[in-house]
């Protein structure tokens, strides 16, 4: 069960360094952000298993790192900025391992989508998120955030560390990339 | 309609990824069944008025006392032209002030007797004093003897 109710973020922050609320607390944030932060990492990582392999990782990092959470930024950007770091480094070793090629991306996306059984997209949406992979990482974190989640683009700055001209040019190119590649 | 608007008409924001049934519930119960023992110990500390005012207290401070000490050198400095030629400006108050000038400063001729005596014997008639200062006693003291 996800909660859509509003929570008070400042005390959900003082439970969560209260060693006798911290479990009832974490458990409170997970299902507020964890559905949107697992779609995050799954459209990046577009395979159910590795998503979830890395949704676990990121909440068992932010439960590990509680302590340096102090409350000046808020917890869904904290969660997104793990959710983030981790799919990086993922994508990073997978292709390391030479099993994700960037020159055969799209095609490895295409291979994973397809023998995915959490996938029952038609060829439109398999057509669309090969385009989507073809984009650098970053512009696709950035796609994927405005595009699916509508996320300000204040609120991808603090994730991604990057100023608000620079994201809407990324977005306005990635856009025209996709477009032009489908077209 | 632009590039986004017909991307969102033509693909929609439907992925066609899905999730296995209850999958949610059932990855935030393991996760939250598998978390460490809580270690811990920072807490949230709420921060006092002292603690966040004092920054501003120091501030305050440190510049009373440079502007103190540069008063002080100020002074200091300004000892050696104190002199009643060249008054400061605390001299120069007093001065303006009439009580102080005539009790410190100048002479109270009004007790001064041997100006009065020199003044009476330099005259042997009151219209020599009258046409000298101006002044026009009344009928009464004409006929005065001066000595």
């Amino acid at each position: 069960m996800s909660y859509s109710a509003p929570i008070d973020e400042k005390q959900l922050v003082a439970d969560l360094h209260d060693p006798k609320k911290a479990h009832g607390a974490f458990d409170t944030l997970m299902r507020k952000y964890g559905e949107q932060i697992y779609w995050q990492i799954r459209r990046m990582v577009t395979n159910h298993e590795d998503a979830n392999d890395l949704l676990q990782n990121c909440f068992m990092k932010a439960w590990n790192n509680l302590d340096n959470f102090r409350g000046e930024a808020k917890l869904s950007t904290w969660l997104y900025k793990i959710a983030v770091n981790e799919t990086l480094n993922f994508l990073n070793k997978e292709r390391q391992h030479g099993d994700m090629v960037s020159n055969s991306e799209d095609f490895n996306v295409l291979d994973t989508l397809e023998s995915d059984e959490y996938f029952d997209g038609d060829e439109m949406q398999i057509e669309f998120q090969k385009a989507i992979a073809s984009l650098p990482e970053k512009q696709r974190l950035v796609f994927n955030m405005r595009y699916f989640d509508d996320m300000k683009y204040e609120k991808i700055s603090d994730i991604l560390g990057t100023s608000v001209g620079a994201l809407k040019s990324s977005y306005h190119h990635a856009v025209k990339k996709i477009t032009a590649m489908l077209s | 309609m632009n590039e986004e608007e017909r991307l969102i008409d033509k693909y929609g924001k439907n992925t066609g990824m899905k999730v296995p049934d209850g999958y949610f519930e059932a990855v935030f119960s393991e996760i939250s069944a598998n978390l460490p023992e809580y270690k811990h110990t920072r807490a949230v500390v709420e921060m006092t008025l002292w603690q966040r005012v004092k920054p501003y207290v120091y501030l305050a401070a440190m510049f009373a006392g440079i502007w103190l000490m540069m008063k002080v050198f100020h002074d200091a400095s300004h000892v050696g032209d104190m002199s009643l030629d060249n008054p400061p400006d605390q001299i120069a108050l007093a001065m303006s002030d009439k009580s102080i000038r005539d009790e410190f400063v100048m002479p109270d001729y009004s007790q001064d007797f041997e100006l009065e005596d020199d003044v009476i014997g330099s005259y042997s008639d009151i219209s020599d004093f009258e046409r000298d200062f101006g002044y026009k006693f009344d009928s009464r003291y004409v006929k005065l003897k001066l000595d």
